[in-house]
């Protein structure tokens, strides 16, 4: 393919690469010459070798050929004549921006796989005419550049708000937490100071919840148990409860500390609910303490090991029944926490969500699981992370749903999503979302609001939710966006159309998902050029480790630092073409020097026990 | 990997649709695949009979011992099968 004038001026310091058969005699214009966006692909393939003999298009555009070279020949200074010295490209050479570390910035975290080469050999033939469809291809140039690279120094987002009015409450949500260092059976559920006991015989009633239940034990792990043998973990969840008549996303919400409730199961058969990406196994090995959506080392599980009927663990139903019958117990303690005496509050947090005219209006939208069974999330239960009153996302179509960001962290979102266990965001994770955290508190950002949309499963349904996405942020009048999704698969063809939708709109917008290497995107297009990896583990993989991969508070910082400079009118280096880990290590520093702040880096798997499988994994790379 | 570069074309019949999951076989008695509904593309409702193509290679084993890990893992899942039919 030739290239446009416009195209040839971009690349003026790039390698010339004829397209065609070019005669001798020819002057040489941006027609002739191939669009140096497909060249890492013809060189990995061996298809064109480049080196320092190679003029650049700026130095041949207007020479003439002595020679008569085929298509995918790179210009030499021995086939034209007239070529411009190599001296004046040099004088243009691009100034390296202010921020002095892009410069040496390597690539994005994002590794292309749609950039496929198209090659076409024909040895001998008469009349030959060849129609292809180009419409795949036009994204491929596009998704080489998942660029993460930021001059942070240039975001002085305060710098804008000129205008700015007084910061506006809307609402408040207190958080009493309430300590518990003791989980215990006993003859009624009920929290004593600070030990919490469960009833006896509740097993029994919970199994009674769902005729999809067959069995169903309660398991508590207290710290010394951590290295027991557990089902796949399906879900970790908060215990909290609202105050009165509050509703979820304001109000009071009291919370227990010290515990939290661990959703497993299979089926009747054996298998996993869920099936896929197991992450059985010992669980100290299995899980990334800390994470937003994981355990925190030291917390006691109410583990729940709930058994389904076979062959349902695969169907709508059968993951939503282990749900349930867990949530019964969730909800007797929930009811004992109502009645426990303020004296007991250990800890009380205030989230006030505040509007902030003036300044530059961001939204989240936060792409979730809804293909169905397991992929599948309990929209705004009655209670904090609850079953009752929650409606689930594939049956209202998938379409975004506006969240107030404390509604978020009030425990809006029960999470079915069950495979990918070190990508997949628990119900947790969104109690403590990081980046909903950080944006709420950026006095430099007015967060207006948070999207969920689901991630259907047929292709037409991803792109009519994703225009209803572009719809609503544009009905906002946002001046720039986030979009993260969980895990990999099919959600990423919605995850990127939202980011079109979204910067189609003449918006920034910063794409945040697990890619690396196991994850990379299957597609991209002209606005996924910001991009935030959320992958810790060592070798860019699923390494079922529970919560590896998901955003934490260095991820929201990178991602909103990246916004920041964005809208700031700032450009945004592009990506490497391979997945470099050190791109993000180099973007952490940046905003480290800028703001002065030192960043927590999180750990990965390298920091719990080795489990026999990882070790194989490591070891056969 | 040592043989990993080679990428073959193969095609599948879709024979189960579930809620999470498809299940499919490969074309020419080549095997059975069943995948999780997010690492499926698709631009139609699904259903049973629709054909699939996909790139893969030859699966190569890693290396001689067998994981204990899964190992166990595995007989813990037979036992529980074993029981219920008892």
């Amino acid at each position: 393919m030739s290239m446009s004038a416009e195209t040839a001026a971009k690349h003026k310091n790039d390698p010339a690469v004829v397209c065609c058969r070019t005669e001798a005699g020819v002057v040489i214009s941006a027609d002739n010459l191939e669009d140096p966006a497909i060249f890492p692909d013809l060189v990995d393939s061996g298809l064109l070798k480049l080196d320092d003999s190679v003029l650049t298009v700026g130095q041949v555009i207007g020479a003439k050929m002595t020679k008569t070279i085929d298509s995918l020949t790179p210009i030499t200074a021995d086939v034209v004549d007239g070529a411009k010295a190599a001296a004046s490209e040099a004088v243009e050479a691009p100034a390296v921006p202010a921020a002095p570390v892009a410069a040496a910035a390597p690539a994005a975290g994002v590794a292309c796989v749609n950039g496929g080469v198209l090659k076409i050999h024909i040895g001998e033939g008469k009349d030959i005419n060849l129609e292809i469809p180009m419409g795949g291809y036009s994204a491929a140039p596009a998704v080489a550049g998942g660029a993460v690279v930021m001059p942070v120094e240039a975001a002085p987002a305060a710098a804008q708000a000129a205008v700015a009015g007084a910061a506006k409450a809307v609402r408040t949500l207190t958080k009493k937490h309430f300590k518990i260092t003791e989980v215990k059976r006993g003859p009624e559920t009920k929290i004593e100071g600070t030990t919490l006991y469960i009833r006896e015989g509740i097993e029994e009633d919970a199994v009674k919840v769902d005729h999809l239940v067959k069995k169903f034990k309660i398991d508590i792990i207290t710290p010394d148990k951590y290295n027991t043998y557990s089902e796949t973990i399906m879900d970790v969840q908060p215990i909290a409860t609202k105050e009165g008549e509050g509703k979820v996303g304001a109000g009071v919400t009291r919370v227990l500390d010290g515990v939290i409730m661990m959703v497993t199961g299979t089926d009747e058969g054996g298998v996993q609910i869920g099936e896929f990406g197991s992450s059985e196994g010992i669980l100290e090995e299995n899980i990334m303490w800390g994470r937003p959506g994981a355990p925190d080392k030291g917390e006691i599980f109410i583990k729940t090991e709930v058994v389904i009927k076979e062959h349902t663990n695969m169907e709508r139903p059968g993951p939503l029944a282990a749900h349930k019958a867990t949530d019964f117990v969730t909800q007797e303690i929930r009811e004992a926490l109502k009645k426990l005496d303020e004296s007991l509050v250990v800890e009380s947090e205030e989230f006030v969500q505040y509007r902030r005219p003036g300044k530059k209006k961001v939204v989240i939208v936060k792409e979730i699981m809804g293909q169905g069974a397991m992929h599948d999330n309990l929209i705004l239960p009655v209670e904090p992370v609850g079953v009752l009153g929650g409606k689930p996302n594939v049956d209202l179509g998938n379409v975004p749903v506006v969240f107030s960001p404390l509604e978020v962290l009030d425990g809006g979102i029960h999470a079915l999503t069950c495979i990918g266990p070190a990508s997949k965001e628990c119900s947790r994770h969104y109690w403590r979302e990081p980046l909903v955290l950080e944006a709420l508190h950026d006095e430099e950002v007015d967060l207006a609001a948070v999207v969920f949309v689901g991630s259907p499963q047929i292709n037409a349904e991803k792109f009519y939710v994703s225009e209803r996405v572009g719809m609503t942020v544009e009905a906002m009048d946002a001046d720039g966006a986030f979009v993260t999704t969980e895990g990999f698969g099919n959600n990423h063809i919605d995850f990127a159309s939202h980011i079109e939708q979204i910067g189609m709109r003449g918006i920034p917008v910063v794409g945040m998902s697990f890619c690396a290497v196991q994850g990379a995107l299957v597609v991209g297009n002209k606005y996924m050029t910001m991009m935030v990896d959320h992958n810790k583990s060592e070798a860019g993989i699923e390494n079922e480790v529970l919560s590896c991969n998901t955003l934490t508070k260095e991820d929201a910082l990178r991602a909103l630092g990246m916004l920041k400079t964005a809208m700031g009118g700032e450009e945004i280096k592009e990506a490497e073409r391979k997945w470099n880990p050190n791109v993000k290590e180099t973007n952490l520093e940046m905003i480290e020097k800028t703001t002065g702040a030192k960043i927590e880096r999180p750990l990965n798997e390298t920091s719990i026990p080795m489990s026999e499988k990882r070790k194989e994994k490591y070891s056969t790379k | 990997m040592k043989y990993g570069d080679k990428i073959i074309y193969m095609e599948g019949i879709i024979t189960e649709v579930h809620d999470g999951a498809v299940s499919l076989d490969l074309k020419g008695r080549l095997g059975f695949m069943k995948v999780p509904m997010r690492m499926l593309i698709t631009d139609y409702p699904l259903k049973v009979g629709q054909e699939v193509g996909f790139n893969m290679s030859f699966l190569e084993v890693l290396g001689p011992d067998a994981n204990e890990k899964y190992v166990s893992n595995l007989d813990k899942q037979s036992n529980k099968r074993n029981n219920k039919e008892v």
